[in-house]
This record gives structure tokens, sequence and C-alpha cells, in this order.
């Protein structure tokens, strides 16, 4: 089933098709209605003995033999002739279907040249009986040629059963057939009298002028509501998805059908105008106009059902670009290239790649867009894309949305047609990676006296890779907000936590005071979290400097709420700031202990791979307007919100507003998905089947690649990657998505639908988690404490349910907070930071010399000033290393 | 390039190939037939008015008013056998479409235009004055263009060896002009139509003109164009058959007993047809002639399959066994003669004049 690809540019896409198709169409079916609309007016011509009526059904018959069989018969060749050339796979299968039911439509054609010419030449020769008779014999031979392409029609929309029996009749008298006949039919007796006015307003003597333009107008108006009717009846058997396509889940689709309901209104409107008294010079012009309308009025109709269709030629069994709808896992385990015919490359090479995504796009791509024409022009719509994020769409179509087929082909075949696509035909050059240069960062470790001094003070921010969303002015996900946790140690044999007469305060660092003067969200809190903020001053009340809040029950002192920025007010961008923590004596105000903490904070989620735009703060990172908007326009034009209008009318929301979120202990509309399993869920599915951590490193900057290259802890240095603990994407994806679907929610299953687990054999093995609170545990690979036994240790599928419980919540047996000692998540010490290497080791730096846990390699003395040979902390704490 | 391995695979059939075979020869002698007349008799006409001569006023009216009607049916004679084909060779034919894919198409406006421009000529005849030669100028321009590229495609379809040219122009600008034989092939159709369009007008005007005292000289005109344009047909003929394939030729000069009897009996006849033709045997001639065209065509079918041998058999084709279809369409081309059949008879007949 493999034939060479006619190689359109501008003409691409089906424009051809759909400009003979709808022609034709045009003047078939009002060659059908017109049939009967001949005869009856003949023999209204003869019951009422008017010689009137009988000269314009004559004259009428002259304009339409000329126009039905020059314009119209030949354009029916024409669509044949066009359909064979842009889409021969689809065409031999019906004609190797169906070929008998054409080949009986072909004797209806041939019934009707006959009778229509005999009609014409013998009027008023031939009796009157005989010559209806023939009149009749004509309109019987239209209908029935219209019978039978309906059939075929029909059976490209809904094959019905023919997909499991492959039977004529189950694919001739398909679930569409009759409503569609009937439609069909009712549009041809209405274009009857819309081609009728155009020879009655021709008419010469007035008063035969009106009366026959009435009598031409009542075939226009009264088939409508039977038309519309029909018209309700032919949506309603329409496939699921077809229907919810034509409906208004496809927002191409909207424009055509309401533009078929409006022309309805103006043809009916038009039909009831013309019955009024007008001098000629006016009505033979709307006569036109009208015509012209009904031109568009079909085409409006067509375009909905061919549309509707998306994206098959023949529903449920072939492609538009004439792969069998089933093959495509086939197709990309082998490659398309190799499977396929009419190839020039068959293996994809650096030489080569260009010209195989050529041919790839060519094969797959070129059936239904355009390359800078009017159908659905590739240049235009891949525009923003980048090769990233080309290569993720091309991935991802079809899973989600079902107007697209989805890709078959290997990865290397999809980047080959994005290149092609995103070099040879939008025309952006090759991009190569650019960061903007680290700044150079003065550290200075705090002192510390082993001998003399009486506390240890700990500190850290619970989480080491943190994100803000800084796209204010369009969206917020992530507002600002970081958490700094500090313990306090009184040094000794039996060492003691403190809390009580003690105050600990913590300082940003110079130049990060003021982060209000660098986002707008500030500007927008009120419509963003329903509240004025004061500058700098978070939605929990704390602002950049403060006192931390002591709590007795676990013995630490808290800042929940502190909104760092990565944004200085020079101009660096470093999203690394020092804090300075400081524990004083309540009574006398003595500085008890001084030390600093890294609040990591970054704004680099990497939208803008796909979403177009570049970074906000060039070459590092931030979310642009540009990139932000296409977020919003695509999340707008998919679920019918109003996100963009709304934002740009500067009342710019919280996704968690919407989207439950236990982050921010959002509620948001609980029939939704929550906002991890919906950001992870929907773009798992266009970022899947990438190697390892590739796709975390898309949106997060965790890779080396990023300027912030957040993923610095002891885990990293080893080697291991987010997937070890976290999965690939698609299985974290589907541990999120797995809970929703549990919890009852509908459009899990869409999103969970392609997604295939990589660490775990099956979806069924999947244990299903809560974002934020239930999470990969330490234990799973450290037993008892140990170091790991497997060469690729997994933590996936075993989670912690907390918050309870979690690294960053837990303590050790002495009620040491586990990151007092080993450091944030993801920078657990030893860390290595690219911007400074001592910045996230900062601590174990000041109180031991070395960047290693507090206390690792027999430092117990830091805390308890002598050697330690018990485990009373935890197991194995005295482990060889 | 293997062109095997450009060949399409082949969709099955739903009753046995001999049914398609038969109906496609049936449906394409008709549209031969009615092409034919309706290219010939433009040429005809187009030669006598750029000749200027006014006494072939007559004959040049009587075209002008069949014209429209030879069109019409040619093109509806034209589509069964084309159903037929894309049934039996579809994966040859489809593919040499899109190859050749913009010629291709242009015969749908080409047709359109040559139409339209008869049917100017036809009712407009008397007031165009001299301007009707424009009229059917077009419309013999646009037909004789149509007819080479049919031959281009129907000649290109058997060529999978030169199907590779795709790779260089994916364009669908492709035409098989370096074939030897598309040119013989294409002047023997032309010649036929001019030859069987001057029969038809003699058969026309011996038959069916009564009381007209000028009718045996154009009976004589058009055994003459017919006479003397079968003799140039046998030249082109002979040319056609040296430009062939060789293991084709080799089969019509004796390879195959079957191919050999019906080329050599399908000329000799064609000579008698001319010799009476000569003679103004009208009758005879015409029956002489329509079995030269028919054996021709049969002729013309196996050159195709022997074409097409080293790639393909028709007999290979899967049938899925379906008949109820067929059937239904033989009841139904049976009884739609029969009321084509009432129609003619009714419209020959029955001529009232009208109160």
């Amino acid at each position: 089933m493999n034939f060479p690809i006619w190689e359109l540019h501008w003409a691409g896409g089906g424009l051809l098709i759909a400009l003979i198709a709808v022609f034709h169409v045009y003047i078939a079916h009002f060659a059908v209605g017109g049939g009967l609309f001949l005869v009856l007016t003949e023999h209204l011509g003869y019951r009422r003995n008017s010689p009137a009526i009988l000269d314009y059904t004559k004259r009428h018959t002259k304009f339409f033999l000329l126009v039905t069989m020059v314009l119209g018969g030949i354009t029916g060749v024409g669509i044949w002739f066009i359909i064979s050339l842009v889409a021969p796979a689809a065409t031999s299968q019906l004609i190797h279907t169906f070929v008998f039911a054409w080949a009986i439509e072909w004797v209806f054609f041939l019934g009707e040249i006959v009778a229509l010419f005999i009609y014409f030449y013998t009027f008023g020769k031939m009796g009157a009986r005989n010559h209806l008779t023939i009149g009749w014999l004509y309109f019987f031979f239209g209908w029935m040629s219209l019978f039978m392409i309906n059939g075929i029609i029909g059976f490209m929309l809904t094959p019905g059963d023919w997909l499991t029996t492959r039977d004529f009749w189950d694919g001739f008298f398909n679930p569409t057939f009759w409503p569609s006949l009937a439609f069909r039919t009712f549009i041809a007796l209405i274009l009857a009298g819309l081609y009728g006015f155009v020879t009655a307003t021709w008419e010469k003597d007035p008063q035969t002028r009106e009366s026959l333009v009435r009598y031409c107008a009542t075939w226009l108006l009264a088939p409508f509501a039977f038309l519309l009717l029909s018209g309700w009846w032919y949506v309603s058997v329409l496939p699921e998805n077809a229907q919810a396509m034509v409906l208004g889940a496809n927002p191409e689709i909207a424009p055509y059908l309401q533009g078929f309901l409006w022309i309805s209104a103006v043809l009916f409107a038009g039909g009831l105008l013309m019955a009024v008294r007008m001098p000629a010079a006016i009505k033979r012009p709307m006569a036109l106009v009208l015509l012209v309308i009904g031109l568009l009025y079909m085409g409006c109709f067509e375009t909905v059902r061919e549309a509707g269709r998306r994206p098959y030629l023949i529903h449920g069994y072939m492609y538009s670009n004439a792969i069998l709808a089933g093959t495509e896992d086939a197709i990309s385990a082998e490659g398309y290239l190799q499977t396929s015919g009419w190839h020039r490359n068959r293996e994809i090479t650096p030489e080569n790649a260009r010209d195989a995504g050529r041919e790839i796009f060519r094969g797959q791509c070129a059936a239904c867009h355009s390359i800078g024409g009017p159908l659905h022009d590739i240049k235009r719509l891949s525009a923003h894309y980048g090769t990233v994020g080309l290569e993720a769409q091309i991935a991802g179509m079809g899973k989600i949305y079902s107007y697209m087929p989805r890709f078959a082909g290997t990865a290397q075949e999809r980047k080959a047609l994005a290149a092609y696509i995103v070099h040879d035909l939008v025309g952006d050059p090759e991009v190569t990676q650019q960061t903007r240069p680290r700044p150079e960062l003065d550290l200075e470790i705090p002192a510390f006296d082993a001998q003399d001094d009486e506390y240890v003070l700990l500190a850290w921010c619970t989480l080491g890779e943190k994100c803000i969303s800084d796209s204010d002015s369009r969206f917020s996900m992530l507002p600002p907000g970081s958490t700094l946790m500090a313990q306090l140690i009184r040094r000794g044999p039996l060492p003691e936590l403190v809390t009580e007469d003690v105050e600990v305060t913590f300082t940003a660092p110079a130049g990060f005071e003021n982060p209000s003067n660098h986002v707008e969200f500030w500007k927008y809190a009120p419509s963003l979290v329903g509240k004025e903020l004061a500058p700098n001053v978070s939605a929990k009340g704390l602002g950049m400097s403060g006192v931390m809040t002591p709590n007795d029950q676990n013995l630490t002192f808290l800042a929940d709420g502190i909104p760092v920025l990565p944004y200085m007010d020079d101009g660096t961008v470093n999203p690394y700031p020092v804090f300075t923590i400081e524990a004083k004596d309540k009574a006398s105000g003595e500085i008890l202990a001084t030390t600093k903490v890294v609040a990591p904070i970054s704004t680099e989620i990497g939208c803008k791979n796909c979403h177009s735009g570049t970074w906000r703060h060039e070459g590092a990172m931030g979310i642009s307007v540009t990139t932000a908007s296409d977020v919003l326009a695509r999340h707008d034009r998919r679920h019918k919100t109003e996100l963009l209008p709304q934002a740009e009318a500067g009342k710019p929301v919280l996704c968690q507003s919407c989207h439950p979120d236990p982050l921010l202990k959002a509620e948001g509309d609980p029939a939704l998905l929550n906002l991890p399993a919906a950001i992870h869920g929907f773009h798992a599915n266009y970022l899947s089947g990438a190697p390892d951590a590739e796709p975390c490193h898309t949106c997060h900057p965790t890779g080396p690649d990023s300027y912030t290259y957040c993923a610095r802890g002891t885990h990293a240095s080893k080697g291991l990657t987010c997937v070890n603990c976290h999965g690939t994407l698609e299985d974290h994806a589907l541990s999120l998505l797995k809970a929703e679907k549990e919890a009852g929610k509908p459009k899990a299953d869409l999103l969970m639908r392609h997604l295939k687990p990589r660490l775990v054999a099956s979806v069924e093995e999947i244990e299903p988690r809560k974002p934020w609170n239930d999470q990969p545990d330490c234990l799973s690979c450290h037993v008892d404490f140990e170091p790991p036994q497997d060469a690729e240790p997994s933590a996936f599928n075993q989670w912690v349910r907390g918050p309870e419980g979690l690294y960053r919540m837990r303590t050790d047996d002495a009620g040491l907070m586990c990151e007092s000692c080993h450091g944030s998540t993801h920078a657990e010490y030893p860390a290595v930071n690219a911007f400074h290497p001592d910045l996230d080791a900062i601590q174990p730096l000041q109180y031991q010399g070395h960047p290693g846990p507090i206390g690792s390699r027999d430092n117990c003395a830091v805390c308890h000033t002598e050697d330690m040979f018990y485990e009373f902390h935890h197991l194995n704490i005295l482990g060889e290393r | 390039m293997d062109p095997t391995n450009f060949i399409p695979q082949a969709l099955p059939i739903p009753v046995e190939w001999g049914w398609f075979y038969l109906f496609q020869m049936l449906t394409f002698i008709l549209h031969i037939l009615v092409m034919n007349v309706m290219l010939g008799a433009s040429i005809i006409a187009l030669v006598h008015h750029l000749r200027g001569k006014a006494e072939t006023e007559p004959l040049t009216k009587s075209i002008s008013v069949k014209l429209p009607f030879t069109i019409a049916f040619a093109v509806n004679f034209g589509v069964a056998p084309l159903l037929f084909i894309q049934i039996l060779y579809g994966q040859f034919i489809y593919t040499s479409s899109v190859l050749m894919a913009v010629y291709w198409l242009s015969v749908v406006g080409l047709v359109i235009i040559a139409y339209a421009s008869a049917y100017i000529y036809d009712f407009s005849y008397v007031s165009l004055g001299n301007l009707r030669t424009v009229f059917i100028a077009v419309t013999t321009a646009c037909l004789l263009a149509t007819a080479f590229i049919y031959t281009n495609n129907m000649t290109l379809m058997l060529s999978p060896a030169l199907w590779e040219a795709y790779f260089d122009n994916p364009w669908g600008t492709l035409l098989n002009t370096m074939d030897p034989s598309v040119l013989p092939r294409y002047l023997h159709f032309v010649a036929s139509s001019v030859a069987v369009a001057g029969l038809a007008l003699a058969l026309f005007y011996r038959f069916k003109v009564k009381n007209d005292p000028g009718a045996q000289r154009w009976v004589r005109h058009g055994m003459n164009w017919y006479a003397y344009t079968t003799m140039v047909q046998m030249a082109l003929g002979l040319w056609f058959l040296s430009a062939l394939p060789e293991h084709v030729t080799d089969l019509l000069l004796g390879g195959s007993l079957a191919h050999t009897l019906i080329f050599v009996t399908g000329a000799t006849i064609g000579i008698f047809s001319i010799s009476n033709a000569l003679s103004y045997n009208v009758g005879t001639s015409a029956i002489l002639s329509l079995t030269t065209i028919i054996l021709m065509i049969f002729l013309r079918d196996l050159v195709r399959d022997a074409y097409l041998a080293p790639y393909f058999q028709v007999s290979d084709r899967v049938v899925t066994g379906e008949y109820l279809p067929l059937v239904l369409f033989i009841l139904t081309l049976a009884a739609g003669l029969c009321v084509v059949a009432w129609m003619l008879r009714t419209a020959a007949t029955d001529s009232e004049v009208r109160s």
C-alpha cells in the first residue's frame, strides 16, 4: 500500500480536493434537486395550462443541461482524479471495496445523461405524458446516483461493522447512510430553489417573474426545517470522537459549523426577501449573490464532515497519510523509512538527515499540511517551536487529542523530521546551547572554634531544588516562599537541642532584599493570592529577614515563606543566595552561634522549549510573557478557559485556583486533576521515550546544561539521576495519574492511555502516590542505613506516605532532623555547586573542615566534644565508607 | 534499483478477475468508438473550417450539433473502463498517475474547456460566423492534449523500470516521452479517431438522413476520410509495432500463437476494410472496421499484460468471493439498458407537435 507522493507545497494539505469537491458537490446536489424541480414545474405548467411556466421550464432545462453536464459531470470525474492523485491508497481501498457500487452508479449516470438529453431536445415536441416520464426518470437516476455515492462517502466517516466483517453491505449501509441521504436530499431541494432564482429573475415579464421567483422561494424555504432535523440526526449517529470534534472539541471546525448555521439563517432570510416584489435590477444580482452564498454553505457542511473524520480517511482504518490504524507501533519499531516505499533514504546518517526529514514529512505530514499554503501551513503552525519543542510535539501528537494520528517512526526519524521542518521550512538556524556565564561569587565560611564554642547552629533549606514561576502577569503556579529550618545544639558529651530563651534570626544577603522590584508577583497578588501584600513580604507574612519561629515539639526553628528570588538588585542572576542565621540569647542579646545557609531558588522553568519565547533573563532563566501567553493560549484552546484574556485584563490566576495541590494546600475544583498529575501527565505524553532524565531536564533546571544545575548532591556525584528515585517521566506521571484515577477523576484515563511504565512491567504494578506527600524513601536503597547493595539502585515505587516520615520531616533517634546533618534534598552532603564549590557545604566546612555529613569521618566531636563509639543517632553511623 | 520495490501492494478483488476483464473490455470498446467519433469529428470539422470552403457547411453544422453528445458519452463510457482498470491494475495506474499528476489532473480542465467550447460552437454556430473556427480549434486542441496525456499514462503505468525518475521529479510533471512507443501509439489513436469519425459520418448520411440529395456526397466524403486515414494508420501501426519492447514485438510476430493470430487477423481485416471503403460499401466497411477495432483493443490488453508479465499477472489477484454486489450490478445494468432503450425509442417515435 505504498504509493509515491505528489509533492505539493502551496497547494498541499488537501486544497485541491477541497476546491474540486465542493464545486462539484454544489452542482451535483443541484442536479438532483433540480431534476425534481424540472419535472414538477413542467407538471405545474400543464396543470395550470401555462405556456409561460413551460417556457420557463424549457429555459431552465437548458441552463440545467449546460451547468450539470459541462461543469457537474466532469468535475465529478475530477474528484476521482484528484483523490487518486493525493490519496491513492485510500482511493484504491474504496475502489476495491465498492467497485460494484460505483459500477451501479455508472449505470445511473448513463441513464441520467440519456434522460436529460432527451428531456431537453424533445421539450415541446414529445407528448406531455412521455416527456414527464422522461423527467421523472431523470430525477430517479439522479437521486439513485446520490444514493450510491452517499454510501461510499458515509463509509469513510462511519465504516460501521465493516471494520470487523469487511462485508460490502455493512460498509455501504453504514451508520450515517440514512441521515446523510436525508440531509443531502433536503439540501438538493433547497439548491433547486436557489439555482431557480437565477433563471427566474432573468424572466422578462414582471408578473411571471414574480410568481416564478416566489415558486423558487418555496423550494428554498420548505425543506429547511427537515434539513436541520436531518442534520441533527446525522450528528447524533457520529462516533464519539468525531461527534465531539464536530460539536466544538476541535477549535478549527467550530467556525465552519457556525458558518453553516449562520448561512442557514441568511439563506432562509434571503428566500423570504426574494419573495418581496422588487425590480429585476435588484433581484438578478441578489440571485447571483445567494448562489455564491450557497456555495459557501455547501463548503461549510462538507468541511465540517471532512474535518470531523480527522485524522482518518477511512475512520478507524486508514489515516489521511495512508498509514493503517494500529500499525504505528510496528512502524515505529522498524522505522518509517524502512517500512514504506518510495524513499531514497532508508537509514538516517548525518549527511542525509535533512533529506530524510523531507521524505518523512512528505510521507506522513504532507497529506494534511501545506507548505506556505492556505491549509494547515506547517510553517505557520511550527513557527514557534524550535527543534526540542517540535520533537516533543511530534512524539505526543495523536495521544491525547485525536484530530491527528500518532507519529510512526523511530526517535531518530522524529529528530530528522523536526530538524527538516524547523531549519528547512520555517528557516530557523541551528540553535547552539548558549548559557550566560555564571557570576563569580565570593563566599566566606563562618568561623567555628572547636575548643571554645558552646553551640553548633545547623540550618538548611527544606527543599534543595526550588523553583518560582516568575510569570505573574499571566499566571503563577509556584509563588515565592522558601522554607528555612534550624536547630541549635548546646555542645557537650550529651548535647542538647535548645529552643527556650533563644531567638534565631534569618537575614537576607545584600542585594537580595527587594524581590518585589524584580517580579510582578506583588503587583498581581490580589488577583493571584486574593490579598494585597506589602512589598517583599510573602503571602505567609514573612519578609526577607526576620525571626524564626521555634517549635517546642520537634525542637526546631522555622521560617516558612521567605519570598527570596534569584534576582539581585545589581542585575546578577544568582540562584543560590546565602542567608545568615544567628542564634541569640533572648535575655541578654548575646550571639550564641552564627552560620550561613543557601536558600536555593530558581526560575529556570523550561516552558520556552516548546512554548516559544526566550528566557526572561537572557541566557539564564525566567518565563517570558511570550512563553507564558502561549501556555495560556493553548490551555484556553483545549479546555475552553479564558485565562489569557483574563490575564491580559490584569487578572491572572494561580493554577491552583482550579487544580488541587497539596503544596499550597489548595483544594481547587475537586473534579480536576491535581496540578502535578495534570502537568506531568499531560507533558509525559509528549516527552516519552527519551533516555533517562532527559525529559526531566526539559522543564526542570536539573541537568548539567542548565544555568542553575540544581541536581548537585552526593547522589548526583555518584552518577544517579532523577530516574533512580522518581522513575522515568512516564513512571512518574503514571504514579500520580493512577492515584487520580483511583480517586475517580475522569481525565486521568485519557492521559494514561498512551503512557507505558518503564521501570515496572505494567500499570497494575505502579503504586499510586499523592504529589509532594508520597515520596521515595532513603531506606529503600539504604537498607539499615547501609550503602546500597545494587549497582543500579532504585527507590521508585516504594513510597513513604507523608508528609510525616518524609526525609525533610524526619529526625534521627536523638531528635536531630535528618537534613540538619545531611543537607537539603538533592543537595545532600557532600554536594558540589556549579556557582561555587562550597555553597552547599558551608556548615560541614565550618564545623569540621570537610564537606561530608556533619559528624562524618569521626567528627562526632563537632557536637559531642569527644569521640563517640555507640551508634545512637542511627544504624551504621560509624560504618566504613 | 529493482523496480519491483516500487510496485505497491495489490488489494483483493471481490470476484474473479475475468469478470472485470470482460467489463473493462466491453466498456472500453464503447469508449473508444465514441471517443474516436468525438476527436475525429472535431478534427474533420476544424480542417474544413481552416480550408474555408463554404460547401462543407452542412457537414460541419451537422458535426456541431452532435459533438456535445459525443463528449458526454465519451466521458461516460470512459469512466467505466477506468474503474475496472483500477481494480485490476490499480497498483500500476495510481502510481503512474501520481508521477504525472499535474498533467493527469489537467485533463479535467481540458475536457471542461473542450466541452464548453463545443457547446458554444454548437449553440452559437450561426451567430459566431468565422469565429466558430476558434471554438472548434479550442475543442480539438484540448482533446488532442487529453489524448496525449492518456497515452503517456497508459504507457507509464506499464513501465515500472522508469518510475525511478520520481526521485528527481516528485512534483508530478513527469511524462513518458522517452519511451519510443508513445508517439506512434498516440498517432495511431488519433488516426483511428479521424478514420472512425469519417466512417460514422458516412453511416449517418447513408442510413439516418432521408430526403437529402446531398447526402451521397457526404457518404463518399466520409468513406474517403476513412480509407486514406486507415492507410496512414497501417503505416503508423507498423511504426508502433517496431517501437514496442522487444519481448512484446516478438509475441506479435510469431512468438505466441494467440497474439500473432489476433494481430494478423485484425490487420488483415483492416486492410479489407480499406478496400471496401474505397468502394463506398458503407455497411461492410463498418462491420470490418468494428471487427478490427475489437481485435485491436483485445490485442492492446494482451500487450499490456505482456509489458507487466515480469512483475504481475492479473490472475494473481486474491479474490474475496462477494458475489451479491456483482449480481446486483448486472441486474441494474440490464434494467438500466432497458430503460435507456425505452427512452430512446420514445424520443424517436413520440414527436407530437405541442398543441
